[in-house]
């Protein structure tokens, strides 16, 4: 008997991760909150350890209108531009 | 969706033996925990027959998996549901209305909130494939009502990856997460039915989907006016634990739909009546600890739909936030509210034509 797979054929798609960081020391923050109830709160407070630890500066705050959306392309290479990393976060 | 997947469907060979073929498709991680039909060879192009476009194009993207859909991949899930042919093309046409972006699937299957499609079929194509609309509307005992519902979610399982625990996060899930899927009910409905309202050409049927948050009865077999009927009806949807921003879908039962249209209202008089009483008061929603001023200002800063209130929060943003038709069974009081996925406007529900392409 022959039977089909029923997953999908697309090919796996490749994925890499950005390279590390040598210093976050100075290093300019972006945040990035989802619109969840205390995601800016919690956000900030992380920012604000980075700060007062390493000496960053918190340059962007932007805002997702959809929680479970990818953010718009064009907010993602607006921020690229400004910050030299993004905090973001998942979940309530 | 011009984009065509690139590698062939891989083909299993097991033993020559039903029973053992379905064991071996529980192995694979390919069921929803029930038993489905091995997905053979010749009923599955019996399947993709229902469609003439080439069997790689690609229905429906994933945006966070990158995992696309393609007729082949959709006819091998039908195939395991238990759908006939003469069903593939509602399904097509929910994923192809699901795959827009406003209306969010990976949010809507992924999320804590736990929601399932909702799919609504409107139109003669409901009758033509012996869909219920009728008695025990949501429950179990229709072949095409089951399967279809069922096949959107071996879909999601298989083909997008949407497993549970793994990237569906559902906090406790929802019974429609195994099929959700009915007909809107003509047989003795006053309004026009959803596909003429949506649009579509006089004798063209319609699927429409919406993240379903869950299913909630609405009993009420002493009220005999509409504005006790829908009262009821509002009251459900404004409940602390449903009431959001978000979009809702109410089935009227015949004996409640019969009071409405015997006092003579409309669809958009309902629709008028149940978004101006689905309401909280602001004080209220600070007392249960879900109120927010982005929300209120969303709902009454520019563009506010007259029939918001100052001073509350009603449930959705305008009346026509609201699908409402009517379906069950003639005998109760029994309509339901549909409330929508998690906590507002994450997935915004959608409709397609169902195309004949054989």
């Amino acid at each position: 008997m022959q039977l089909y797979s029923p997953l999908s054929t697309t090919p796996k798609r490749k994925a890499f991760r950005a390279p590390a960081l040598a210093s976050i020391d100075g290093m300019r923050i972006g945040v990035l909150e989802n619109g969840k109830l205390n995601a800016e709160e919690m956000l900030n407070e992380v920012a604000a350890l980075f700060v007062a630890r390493n000496g960053c500066t918190v340059r962007t705050l932007a805002s997702k209108s959809n929680a479970s959306a990818p953010a718009p392309s064009n907010t993602l290479v607006q921020v690229a531009q400004e910050v030299d990393f993004l905090l973001t976060g998942l979940g309530d | 969706m011009p984009a065509a997947a690139t590698i062939s469907p891989r083909i299993h060979e097991v033993p020559d033996d039903l029973l053992a073929a379905i064991d071996y498709c529980y192995e694979q991680g390919w069921t929803d925990g029930l038993p489905v039909v091995p997905p053979v060879v010749d009923r599955v192009k019996a399947m993709l027959a229902a469609d003439t476009r080439p069997a790689e194009t690609v229905i429906a993207h994933h945006p966070a998996t990158g995992l696309d859909l393609s007729l082949h991949a959709a006819a091998v899930n039908a195939v395991m549901a238990g759908c006939l042919p003469e069903y593939f093309p509602m399904l097509v046409a929910a994923f192809e209305a699901m795959d827009r972006p406003e209306f969010n699937f990976h949010g809507s299957t992924a999320s804590t909130g736990g929601s399932a499609p909702l799919l609504v079929v409107s139109g003669p194509y409901a009758d033509e494939i012996g869909m219920n609309s009728d008695v025990n509307l949501f429950g179990p005992g229709n072949r095409a009502n089951g399967t279809i519902g069922r096949a959107v979610r071996l879909i999601l399982r298989n083909v997008f990856q949407m497993l549970p625990g793994i990237s569906d996060k559902s906090t406790q899930g929802n019974p429609g997460k195994y099929s959700f899927c009915i007909a809107e009910r003509s047989r003795g409905n006053p309004w026009p039915l959803l596909c003429e309202t949506q649009g579509y050409p006089k004798g063209t049927s319609s699927v429409t989907v919406f993240a379903g948050g869950g299913f909630c009865n609405v009993e009420n077999h002493g009220g005999n006016t509409p504005e006790q009927v829908l009262g009821s009806v509002a009251d459900a949807m404004a409940n602390y634990g449903c009431i959001t921003l978000g979009q809702s879908v109410v089935i009227l039962a015949p004996e409640h739909m019969q009071i409405i249209a015997d006092a003579g209202w409309t669809r958009e008089q309902a629709q008028g009546f149940l978004f101006a009483q689905a309401r909280r008061s602001v004080d209220g929603m600070k007392g249960v600890g879900k109120y927010r001023d982005r929300e209120y200002d969303t709902q009454h800063g520019d563009g506010a739909h007259a029939l918001a209130e100052a001073g509350f929060v009603h449930r959705g943003l305008r009346p026509d936030d609201i699908l409402i038709t009517l379906g069950g069974g003639d005998a109760g009081g029994h309509s339901c509210f549909i409330p929508s996925w998690s906590r507002g406007r994450g997935s915004i529900m959608q409709h397609a034509a169902i195309a004949n392409r054989k």
